[in-house]
């Protein structure tokens, strides 16, 4: 091979995107490396805007340089094997958390809200603008299922009761339970299903325009899997929302995403569209798409401080 | 020589990394003790800050309330009235070798009065609401129930906090008035029955020693004392981690907390009113 030929080859071989590397391409550095970030798409906008987002827990370093962009009005699938740190991020989308080093960005119109800077007013109120469905629902079992969808009516926007009632039923309906039923029970009296169902409803009450999803299918049967999958598509049809759903139920984010991230070791390693994603050569996601048993995720687990993602 | 001056120096530098570990955990253990007192501290002045909010908390403050002071009122009293009675007979049975047992009712008054009265209180209240209080937040805790509140700008101090503090503070002086009247009660009853003394000399030896301080000082002690049981209770339930097993430990450490500050609060108040408030009020 003349040198100018070789050159052109290497040129090629980095111009390629990382996911389009040949299986025997990839090292240990390669794959845990943070995917690059694409050119925002024709017609979109961003919404939330991650840079080298790092959080430590004394010596645990769970979120390692986070960096994506969150585009209005899609649904983001964020994968990633138990102690990968999804639920780390996810507290830092809520403003729960705020990160040791980089910068979560909201964006609104002309506005921007740094969340890591902001004091705790700003932050209540873009929480206004967020609703956030709990792995287990979160439900307080100590009110009716009226009560918990109606709380952040009552308590938040002050709505005397008679108008609760109607938004709280509406609500319920969206979410296809039968609202006259259940509106007096307790969530103990609920079945699974419905007590997340109980827990969408109350998140989309006040008509959010970011819906925050923790697991939402974890611990549930197949059918209701399928409804909650649905139930997710059909809120984002009719009511435009942002959704980012934290998962590693594959189906799930398969049958709902427009783009899938892969959080490995807190880094984003890999995001695309869904057949991106099926496509990337990338050895962690090719080990949690097949359930390999030996790979690099095995790695992470066993390496793996409890509760965490990997040192 | 040489293989001395060796053992020498490797127990000298053994002693020095020995003493340098002890020092480093016990300044740990010392930090994370301030740090724990300074976090309760702190959710105890968020709660008083939260105050005026007060009627948006209304329900949650009647409930409370009917949890911790009409549900006490029974066990109260029976613990009281059979306390008053052990305490009658053992204090008549010395009293009495010495022809003194016409004191018995000053006795059980101050002592009920003064102390026991708010400490049994405190105990029941302890027993009965402080360990549940902790249980149940910290159930809300694993649950992310807190978190889902923070989520929807609901401030859980608000919400879930100072109607609980409040309510105990509240419910606090009147079970006190509760436990000293069933309490001299049951001191009472043996005086009548046991030693054959009538029930208006009981009284009047009470009413003889007690004076207004001795009874609003009791009241003031079973306030803070609800105060305190109700902020650790809080605090430990509030920050439960681990499953069930955290709020097993939280249970255990309001319980064990509560009982500790309740009385070094006791010592300090005590002391306060007998030393400088009596001699001023007389």
């Amino acid at each position: 091979m003349s040198d100018t030929a070789h050159q052109a080859n290497i040129t090629r071989r980095e111009t390629r995107k990382p996911g389009d590397l040949r299986p025997e391409e990839w090292t240990r550095e390669r794959w845990e490396a943070a995917a690059p970030l694409d050119p925002i798409p024709p017609g979109k906008s961003t919404l939330m805007e991650l840079r080298e987002v790092h959080k430590r827990f004394g010596k645990r370093h769970i979120l390692r340089g986070v960096t994506i962009d969150i585009y209005r009005g899609e649904t983001l699938v964020i994968l990633g094997g138990s102690g990968s740190g999804k639920t780390t991020l996810l507290k830092h989308l809520m403003g729960m958390l705020r990160s040791d080093e980089g910068r979560i960005t909201i964006h609104d119109g002309s506005n921007r809200l740094e969340l890591g800077a902001a004091d705790q007013a700003e932050i209540e109120t873009f929480r206004k603008r967020l609703g956030v469905v709990f792995q287990g629902a979160a439900l307080l079992n100590s009110l009716t299922v009226l009560e918990n969808v109606g709380l952040p009516l009552v308590e938040v926007d002050r709505l005397p009761p008679g108008q609760v009632l109607p938004r709280v039923t509406e609500a319920l309906r969206r979410v296809y339970l039968p609202a006259e039923e259940i509106l007096q029970l307790k969530p103990a009296s609920l079945s699974g299903g419905m007590r997340k169902r109980v827990g969408i409803a109350r998140a989309i009450i006040q008509n959010p325009e970011i819906i925050l999803y923790d697991e939402p299918t974890t611990g549930l049967d197949p059918v209701t899997v399928n409804g909650v999958n649905e139930l997710t598509l059909d809120l984002q049809a009719k009511l435009g929302v942002t959704s980012i759903v934290i998962t590693h139920d594959l189906d799930a984010a398969f049958k709902i995403a427009d783009r899938i991230a892969m959080l490995y070791l807190g880094r984003i390693i890999a995001i695309g569209s869904p057949e991106q994603i099926k496509a990337n050569t990338n050895p962690v996601l090719r080990q949690l798409l097949t359930g390999a048993t030996q790979g690099p995720l095995t790695e992470a687990y066993l390496t793996a401080a409890p509760g965490s993602a990997a040192p | 020589m040489t293989p001395r001056r060796q053992s020498t120096i490797w127990v000298d530098r053994f002693d020095r990394s020995t003493s340098i570990r002890a020092i480093e955990a016990m300044g740990g253990a010392v930090i994370s003790r301030l740090q724990l007192a300074g976090r309760t501290t702190l959710l105890f002045l968020e709660a008083c800050a939260q105050l005026p909010l007060v009627g948006r908390s209304l329900p949650t403050l009647i409930t409370q309330l009917e949890i911790s002071g009409v549900g006490s009122v029974l066990v109260l009293s029976l613990i009281a009235f059979l306390t008053g009675m052990i305490m009658a007979v053992q204090t008549g049975s010395e009293l009495e070798k010495f022809g003194v047992v016409n004191n018995l009712g000053a006795i059980i008054g101050a002592t009920f009065v003064r102390e026991m009265g708010p400490i049994w209180a405190a105990v029941i209240m302890l027993a009965r609401v402080g360990a549940a209080m902790a249980a149940e937040l910290g159930t809300m805790a694993v649950n992310e129930e807190i978190d889902a509140l923070r989520v929807m700008s609901i401030s859980p101090v608000r919400y879930l906090v100072m109607p609980r503090i409040l309510a105990l503070v509240i419910a606090m002086p009147f079970l006190t008035i509760l436990a000293d009247w069933v309490g001299m009660l049951g001191g009472m009853s043996v005086a009548v029955n046991m030693f054959n003394r009538p029930s208006e000399e009981f009284w009047t030896s009470a009413k003889g020693i007690l004076s207004g301080l001795d009874f609003y000082s009791g009241l003031g002690k079973a306030a803070v004392f609800g105060g305190i049981i109700g902020t650790i209770a809080c605090d430990r339930g509030m920050n439960t981690t681990d499953g069930a097993e955290g709020v097993g430990r939280s249970t255990t450490d309001t319980v064990v907390l509560s009982v500790i500050f309740v009385l070094l609060a006791d010592l300090i108040m005590t002391s306060f009113i007998q030393v400088i408030l009596k001699p001023v009020m007389g």
